[in-house]
């Protein structure tokens, strides 16, 4: 045990002090940051710098439309006068002739009031955001126009009450029949975001187990050190290792970002504060009873069940880890180069992609068999058991889960142990999947 | 008593046999070579005694008892293809591997400053591998391989890869190590230095052992009856005794034609053994 504990604190300080390590440390969470919060800012900012121009020349009688189409940040509309003539004239020549260099020329032909079809001609491809503008403020203009002339009283009120919104209120009974505010949606989502984590983890720190067995390997180090302690220690000691590297990765993650956003937090705190609150009224218009508001966020947030999320999260966190990572290593040690180990992950990773999207699938369908059995096989598992945790399973469903994927995981580390004994001394050719297996013997 | 006996091990990986019936024992205090041509066997032998994989059938005793896993911290193994961490400072390696092997920090690092000054690697000490030269990675390997003071050490191929003024310090201080009571596998192709260092030899080919015994009888066991004959007048030439004829009535023979100032038996060097045994 001495020895793997060894094992265990060279992986993590070699790991740790890396400095690959430390750059992503501090890069992740600033690309992260500068992705979500700077990258908009700075995008709408490029686009109020670049006003585009375009002529608007309204054929219709009175030309009563131009006027309605109003300056937005990305465009200004240059109304032409009218006096020219529909079907002769030659738009190319006016767009060319402007003084201005034009983004687009947007005809509305005389009959737009039958058509309702305007015409919008470049030399560029036009992107769809002036198409939005146009449409929405024509369809504004066309509709006004037409209640105008339809002579019926308080017709706009009408319209208003004939078009209602509905909202729905999820209410979920406890036993006794006591009323709450249903968590389910929240808590799946929740569910899955804690079960990307787990994949994303596995995946980025499998890869690393992986690299560190084909280095050992190919630095020949593995054979004296096999010669220390038993292959097995030796495997042990690195998916410990690695684990708590990735956890560590993952805290200092957590307080880099919580410390940035607490400094951008205060100088930013007016803005985001008017943000939270315009989300919050539309979360509680959109899924929640008319008289509920912020309160009823909390109610929800409050009534999710986070120890048995967290408790959960842990085991199946754990299980998950531990079975991928031993194939990792398994298979690191039938190559000699991680280039080569890419026909071995390959399966790994789309069995992982799968159990994502089958996660997806039961967010919709979470009582349908594939459901059921996708939370029972342990590759499966630790995303879509997470996902149906809200749908109170019956503890006998969960627990049997859990047992699966602890004995898979545990037989795993210990088949994938017998291939890495042999693996880590075979050089100079590739196996086959075959003769791998083969060694299990 | 021998320091470590194999007894009639076997060794099959996949239909191929690695090692057949091979027996030897490796006194203590003594250097005993293990030789033979790639492929012949010697690693997957060295593999089993160091327990890195297990003989299908035979034994090895350590100082006459079966060898448990916890033996494996009695051995030193540097195998023939080098390797140490290449991003790992010299004294982070050194002491885990030292540790490894179950000695304590302290005395790990005691000990690799002593060995460190032997070889005039103290500037070194904090550097990493990859900015060693090959020679000093070659120095640090073998530190490692001996810092924790094993009485049996197994070397393959220990000079390879060494200039020859580095090969004369490891070989001095492969001498130390025997005249400090170590028992020493071998395992070599260079055949002078086994006429040079190695008491006794197995010579092993195609799995099974075709040679085994002390370096100078071997040599006498292969020996052609040929003579090296030096004249008064400095000319030196190789005499055959013919059959039935003994080295005193060559003398004689040649006294006739000659004036003889010497007459000395050429014994065969381990490297004509060896191409004869294995051929």
């Amino acid at each position: 045990m001495n020895r793997t504990f060894l094992i265990i604190k060279r992986e993590y300080v070699q790991a740790v002090c890396k400095k690959s390590f430390i750059i992503t440390t501090i890069l992740v969470p600033i690309l992260s940051i500068a992705l979500c919060g700077l990258l908009p800012h700075f995008l709408s900012q490029a686009k109020s710098d670049e006003q585009k121009v375009v002529a608007v020349i309204d054929q219709t009688p009175g030309s009563p439309y131009a006027a309605q189409i109003q300056d937005s940040q990305e465009y200004r509309y240059n109304v032409i006068a009218g006096g020219v003539d529909d079907g002769q004239c030659d738009y190319h020549a006016i767009y060319r002739g402007s003084e201005q260099s034009l983004y687009a020329l947007v005809v509305i032909p005389s009959d737009f009031d039958k058509n309702t079809q305007v015409h919008i001609y470049s030399e560029k491809s036009v992107n769809g955001g002036l198409e939005r503008e146009i449409t929405h403020s024509l369809r504004k203009a066309v509709r006004q126009q037409r209640i105008q002339t339809s002579g019926i009283d308080s017709l706009e009120q009408v319209i208003k009450y004939c078009t209602p919104e509905i909202t729905t209120a999820n209410i979920k009974w406890s036993k006794e029949g006591e009323e709450t505010v249903s968590s389910a949606e929240i808590s799946m989502f929740i569910g899955l975001g804690l079960a990307g984590l787990t994949y994303m983890f596995v995946i980025i720190y499998g890869a690393m187990i992986m690299n560190n067995v084909v280095e050992e390997k190919t630095n020949r180090i593995v054979e004296v050190i096999v010669s220390t302690c038993k292959p097995f220690e030796l495997m042990l000691g690195k998916i410990v290792g690695v684990a708590l590297v990735g956890l560590t990765q993952i805290a200092l993650w957590a307080v880099i970002l919580s410390v940035v956003g607490a400094v951008f937090g205060i100088t930013s705190m007016a803005a985001s504060m008017g943000e939270m609150s315009g989300v919050a009224d539309a979360m509680a218009v959109s899924s929640l009873p008319q008289d509920s508001s912020l309160y009823h966020i909390v109610e929800i947030l409050l009534g999710i069940d986070y120890a048995q999320i967290l408790i959960c999260f842990i085991l199946y966190f754990i299980g998950g880890y531990l079975l991928y990572a031993s194939l990792f290593a398994a298979f690191g040690s039938a190559v000699d180069q991680a280039s080569d180990a890419s026909q071995f992950t390959g399966p790994i990773v789309m069995v992982m992609v799968f159990a994502l999207y089958a996660g997806m699938f039961c967010m919709e369908n979470p009582d349908a068999p594939l459901a059921f059995w996708c939370s029972m096989i342990p590759f499966t598992s630790p995303v879509v058991m997470m996902i149906r945790l809200p749908y109170d399973l019956p503890w006998y469903e969960l627990a049997g889960s859990l047992v699966l994927l602890y004995a898979t995981a545990i037989g795993l580390l210990f088949l994938s142990a017998r291939i890495y004994r042999t693996g880590i001394l075979m050089y100079g050719r590739k196996f086959t999947f075959r003769e791998i297996l083969g060694w299990i013997r | 008593m021998p320091y470590i006996e194999v007894i009639d091990v076997c060794k099959q990986y996949s239909g191929h046999t690695a090692v057949d019936h091979v027996s030897m024992s490796v006194p203590e205090g003594s250097i005993y070579g293990l030789l033979g041509p790639n492929g012949a066997g010697k690693t997957s032998l060295i593999r089993i005694i160091n327990r890195i994989t297990h003989a299908d059938s035979g034994e090895v005793l350590m100082l006459g008892r079966p060898m448990t896993d916890a033996d494996v911290r009695h051995i030193g193994y540097m195998p023939e293809e080098r390797g140490l961490y290449k991003k790992m400072k010299v004294v982070d390696q050194v002491l885990y591997l030292a540790q490894l092997h179950g000695m304590a920090k302290a005395d790990a690092r005691k000990a690799l400053d002593e060995w460190l000054q032997r070889f005039d690697l103290t500037p070194w000490a904090d550097k990493k591998l990859e900015q060693l030269s090959k020679g000093m990675a070659q120095k640090v390997q073998f530190i490692s391989t001996v810092i924790h003071r094993p009485p049996l050490l197994i070397f393959d191929e220990p000079f390879s890869g060494f200039d020859p003024l580095n090969a004369d310090i490891l070989k001095r201080e492969i001498l130390r190590l025997r005249d400090e009571g170590a028992a020493i596998l071998f395992s070599t192709h260079n055949m002078s230095s086994v006429e040079e260092i190695c008491q006794e030899i197995t010579l092993v080919n195609h799995a099974k052992v075709v040679l085994q015994g002390k370096v100078m009888d071997i040599r006498q066991q292969y020996k052609k009856n040929i003579f090296e004959v030096t004249t008064v007048g400095g000319e030196t030439f190789h005499y055959s005794l013919k059959e039935g004829e003994s080295a005193h009535d060559a003398i004689a023979h040649l006294n006739e034609e000659y004036e003889l100032a010497g007459f000395k038996e050429v014994l065969p060097s381990m490297h004509d053994v060896f191409v004869e045994a294995v051929k």
